[in-house]
């Protein structure tokens, strides 16, 4: 059922459109996360649903009310920043109390209150400390606790831990994944780190300028990317220009610069024959066999670097007509003698793992 | 090398030697005042022949010095106030407004500083003609009110730009409305900035002493204007102990700018 | 991005300018500097023209009579040797300042907080009682048999000079303090390995990388000085006026409300312009810092 429904919501600057229509059905309860490129309309969208931007068209709907005439202090929705804001002239516990405070709640439910959330973000010997002596990670929280403290049924979160260093972040993301089971709120969360993403969210939103290019489970972006942008930005891949020669439906057959054909490849977007187009796949996705010995579709490819990096192999590969290609092959896959700079080897793949996209 | 004093070679001695020389000079005038204000001398003999309190015995004896005293007090009382609260409104305007001429405005509202105030003065006494403003109370703090609104504009907006504006709308978030959420967060955010405006306004009527001089009326004397026309007379040592005591309240309020300032640190 | 940077549900930032947003607050601060800064000032500026008929004369009479520009000579040399005095005076000090051990830097900067903030008049008391002719330094002088006959050292410019000098050396030190702080210490070390010796070091390094400390801290100083009263007025002679002194006799004594608005403008106009050259090379921050 939809909680949160975001219908057509547009803001423009003077005449940048930061947010060109977006559209999005929220359930009670998820986890979404806005991923995308700076200046893709991540925070303006949540901006518009806090209240702090006006939009310039469209409807922000919350359990079946639009709540667009509301001022921000009125929405009762939880939100946490970027940048650090807890109140610098107050504890930690009265920095928790403060929405509770202004909503004039008696004096015992805000203690417990404050101590529940203190015990929800783990921080419950730190009541009477100042914001200024605690670290970065504590202060974010903190934020989440006081966003939290009066149950609002959505919280917005705009990079909340873009400040911090990576192993804090992980950290830090395994509490929020434990505050979203245990208090089961509905939470938007922006951040343009797709690996932050992929391990918080049931849905991601990926932004391009101001629009919503695709929405979906993690997993459907990275196998299904319905459009070049996503294909490149959701995961790392490889792109070869080529041509198509012909094309039905979702299917498509084409020819690379040096003449090798290839056919039946998953399209996208209409083409017609003559149209030019990149094939897509995926670092991992690919295979390395020596010349001739491979069955499936494959471009002949000269091995120019290697690199071994733990876990995978990292292989640039150059074509015949100078494209490069990269290819990621687990470490326990691949022999030492294998590995010879300046090697012919064969490139393959698995047909459904390729696309095509046209320009 | 020469910014390493402990390898600044012979440049050391000299440098020691300007520095000593010019805090003496620096230094030596202040605490002759303070001497001679306990010195019996009345032709200010230095050092002293004896000791006395005899001066400020007069100063307290005489009631127009104590008038002056109390007069100064209230008009810069009255204009700190004033200037604290249009200050700290001009300074949300000017910080935070989405006007045209912004920037116009922010140096129309410090020229009162930088220009001469001897053209102030001239220029408000003749103004102040026409309305009968001269050596009323109400005409001391409008005047003393331009001398220190820049004052208070500059150290108000500075703290005003130096606070996350992200926090007052985390307050409003968090269901304050905007005005509680500047009374309760922005206000307490700000506040070293509102009390060196506080400090800088109530020196800058406190000290002021070109403009009164021009509008002071013989009923209406700021201490400034009495301390000017004694000295035209006279060397007197009473003087000296006013200006001791003057130079006690400096050092009071150094003091305690100087302890909010740790405190902002901690 | 920020939030900060538009205000809470605006509609843009286009239509909020045209409205004037947040303008409201300032109305007050502007209602006061206008009525009562502004509006006499010009007033003031107004009467130089129309006073005592429409016309210039009162120009023609100022920079024609040489009594006045007398006056504007004593000015500009009086400001000239205080802004020189304070730059060679306040620039040791100010490197003192930044590295010297931390006990005497901090008290030696108490010391000008102090003297800076102390009551202008009881400063200026201070040097009546050091300068008079039967003021202290002349009876040590004469104790120590230096001099014979006191110093005329009140009532002239030499007066003046003393006590203003004493008056804007902090406007000078505190600046300039900030830019020698501002140094990175390596510099000389580079310098020092480049085979610089210490005149070098600071003719060529320490002098240019200070020069824009210097320059705002004179320009202030200068700018301060020339339009001074009360210093000039009490340490200073009859004969040997200043502007400031001029425009405050021209309306007390004489009533003449032209010339002193000519003199004023004339005032106002080397000031702003002052100003305006500081403004536009060291920004308005380090003027005023
Ligand atoms: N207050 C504003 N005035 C004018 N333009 C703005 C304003 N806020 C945002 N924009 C513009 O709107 C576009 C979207 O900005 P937004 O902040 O939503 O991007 P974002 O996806 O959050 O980026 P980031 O990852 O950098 O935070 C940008 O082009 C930005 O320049
Ligand atoms: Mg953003």
């Amino acid at each position: 059922m939809t909680f949160l429904e975001i219908s057509n919501i547009s803001k423009t600057f003077g005449n940048v459109a930061a947010v060109n229509d977006v559209s999005l059905d929220i359930a009670q309860g998820e986890f979404v996360t806005f991923l995308g490129p700076s200046g893709s309309g991540k925070s303006t969208t949540l901006y518009m649903i806090a209240g702090f931007f006006e939009p310039s068209g469209g409807d922000v709907r919350l359990g079946g009310r639009s709540i667009l005439a509301e001022p921000s202090n009125k929405r009762n929705i939880g939100m946490v920043f970027q940048r650090y804001t807890l109140f610098p002239h107050l504890s930690v516990a009265e920095n928790v109390a403060f929405p509770l405070r202004v909503r004039r709640r008696s004096a015992a439910e805000i203690g417990r209150k404050v101590e529940e959330m203190l015990a929800l973000v783990r921080l419950e010997g730190f009541a009477d400390r100042m914001p200024a002596q605690l670290s970065g990670g504590q202060q974010q929280r903190v934020a989440l606790a006081r966003a939290l403290a009066y149950d609002p049924p959505l919280l917005l979160m705009d990079e909340p831990l873009s400040a911090l260093d990576k192993k804090l972040r992980e950290e830090i993301q395994d509490e929020i994944r434990r505050i979203h089971r245990q208090t089961g709120v509905t939470i938007l969360y922006v951040t343009h780190d797709q690996e932050e993403a992929l391990s918080l969210s049931d849905r991601i939103a990926l932004f391009n300028h101001g629009r919503i290019e695709q929405l979906g489970k993690g997993r459907e972006l990275y196998e299904a990317p319905r459009t070049r942008f996503v294909a490149d930005f959701v995961g790392h891949s490889n792109f070869l220009d080529c041509t198509i020669t012909r094309s039905e439906g979702e299917s498509a057959d084409i020819v690379l610069p040096d003449g090798g054909m290839l056919s039946g490849i998953s399209l996208h977007g209409a083409a017609v024959a003559g149209a030019r187009a990149g094939l897509m796949i995926r670092p991992d996705r690919l295979r390395l066999s020596p010349l001739g010995q491979a069955a499936e579709p494959g471009i002949d490819a000269v091995l120019s670097d290697a690199t071994f990096i733990g876990e995978t192999y990292h292989f640039v590969l150059a074509t015949g007509w100078g494209a490069s290609v990269n290819v990621r092959m687990p470490a326990s896959r691949v022999r030492p003698d294998e590995v010879t700079m300046g090697a012919h080897m064969q490139l393959h793949w698995e047909a459904t793992d390729a696309r095509l996209f046209c320009h | 090398m020469l910014l390493d004093f402990a390898r600044l070679g012979p440049w050391r001695v000299v440098l020691i030697v300007i520095a000593v020389l010019v805090g003496a000079y620096l230094l030596l005038p202040i605490l002759l005042i303070v001497a001679l204000s306990f010195g019996s001398s009345q032709w200010l003999q230095f050092p002293p022949p004896g000791w006395t309190l005899r001066w400020y015995e007069e100063l307290f004896d005489d009631p127009e010095w104590i008038a002056s005293f109390l007069t100064s007090f209230q008009i810069a009382a009255v204009v700190t106030v004033l200037s604290v609260v249009i200050g700290l409104m001009a300074s949300f305007g000017l910080t935070r407004g989405e006007f045209r001429g912004r920037e116009v405005l922010r140096a129309l509202f410090l020229t009162p500083m930088i220009l001469p105030v001897v053209v102030l003065a001239v220029a408000l006494y003749a103004f102040f003609l026409r309305l009968h403003l001269n050596g009323t109370f109400l005409g001391f703090v409008l005047a003393h009110l331009v001398i220190a609104l820049p004052f208070s504009i500059i150290a108000i907006s500075n703290a005003l730009e130096r606070f996350d504006r992200d926090i007052e709308t985390a307050a409003i978030v968090c269901g304050a409305s905007p005005l509680e959420a500047k009374i309760r967060v922005t206000l307490p955010g700000i506040r070293l900035g509102l009390i060196s405006a506080a400090i800088f306004s109530f020196l800058a009527s406190w000290d002021e002493v070109v403009i009164a001089i021009f509008m002071a009326s013989p009923d209406l004397q700021t201490l400034p204007v009495r301390i000017y026309s004694t000295l035209r007379q006279d060397l007197s040592p009473v003087i000296a102990a006013v200006s001791t005591l003057l130079i006690a309240l400096t050092a009071a309020l150094m003091a305690l700018a100087a302890l909010f300032r740790k405190d902002a640190r901690s | 991005m920020t939030v900060t940077d538009v205000p809470l549900a605006n509609p843009s930032p286009a239509t909020a300018r045209r409205r004037g947003r947040g303008i409201v607050p300032v109305i007050p601060a502007l209602a006061v500097v206008v009525l009562v800064f502004v509006i006499p000032v010009l007033a003031l500026l107004l009467r130089s023209v129309l006073e005592p008929e429409p016309g210039l004369q009162n120009y023609a009479a100022f920079f024609g009579s040489t009594t006045y520009l007398k006056v504007l000579g004593n000015t500009f040399l009086v400001a000239g040797t205080v802004t020189l005095a304070t730059v060679l005076l306040g620039f040791p000090v100010a490197w003192f300042l930044a590295i010297a051990p931390s006990f005497w830097s901090r008290l030696l900067f108490a010391i000008i907080i102090l003297s800076m903030w102390t009551n202008l008049l009881a400063r200026t008391y201070a040097w009546m009682v050091l300068l008079q002719r039967t003021g202290i330094i002349n009876r040590t002088l004469m104790d120590l048999g230096l001099i014979s006959e006191p110093l005329p050292l009140i009532n002239n410019l030499a007066g003046v000079t003393i006590g203003m000098t004493y008056i804007m050396l902090p406007f000078m030190i505190l600046p300039l303090h900030a830019t020698i702080r501002a140094i990175d210490p390596a510099v000389f070390q580079a310098a020092a390995l480049c085979g610089a010796s210490r005149w070098q070091a600071f003719t060529r390094v320490m002098l240019p990388l200070a020069a824009s400390g210097i320059a705002a801290g004179a320009l202030m100083v200068f700018v301060m000085s020339l339009g001074y009263f009360i210093t000039p007025a009490l340490l200073g002679g009859t004969s040997n006026m200043m502007l400031a002194e001029l425009i405050a006799q021209l309306v007390q004594s004489l009533l003449d409300w032209g010339l002193a608005g000519a003199a004023a403008l004339v005032l106002l106009v080397v000031t702003l312009a002052i100003y305006l050259v500081q403004l536009r090379f060291f920004g308005f921050g380090q003027a005023r810092s």
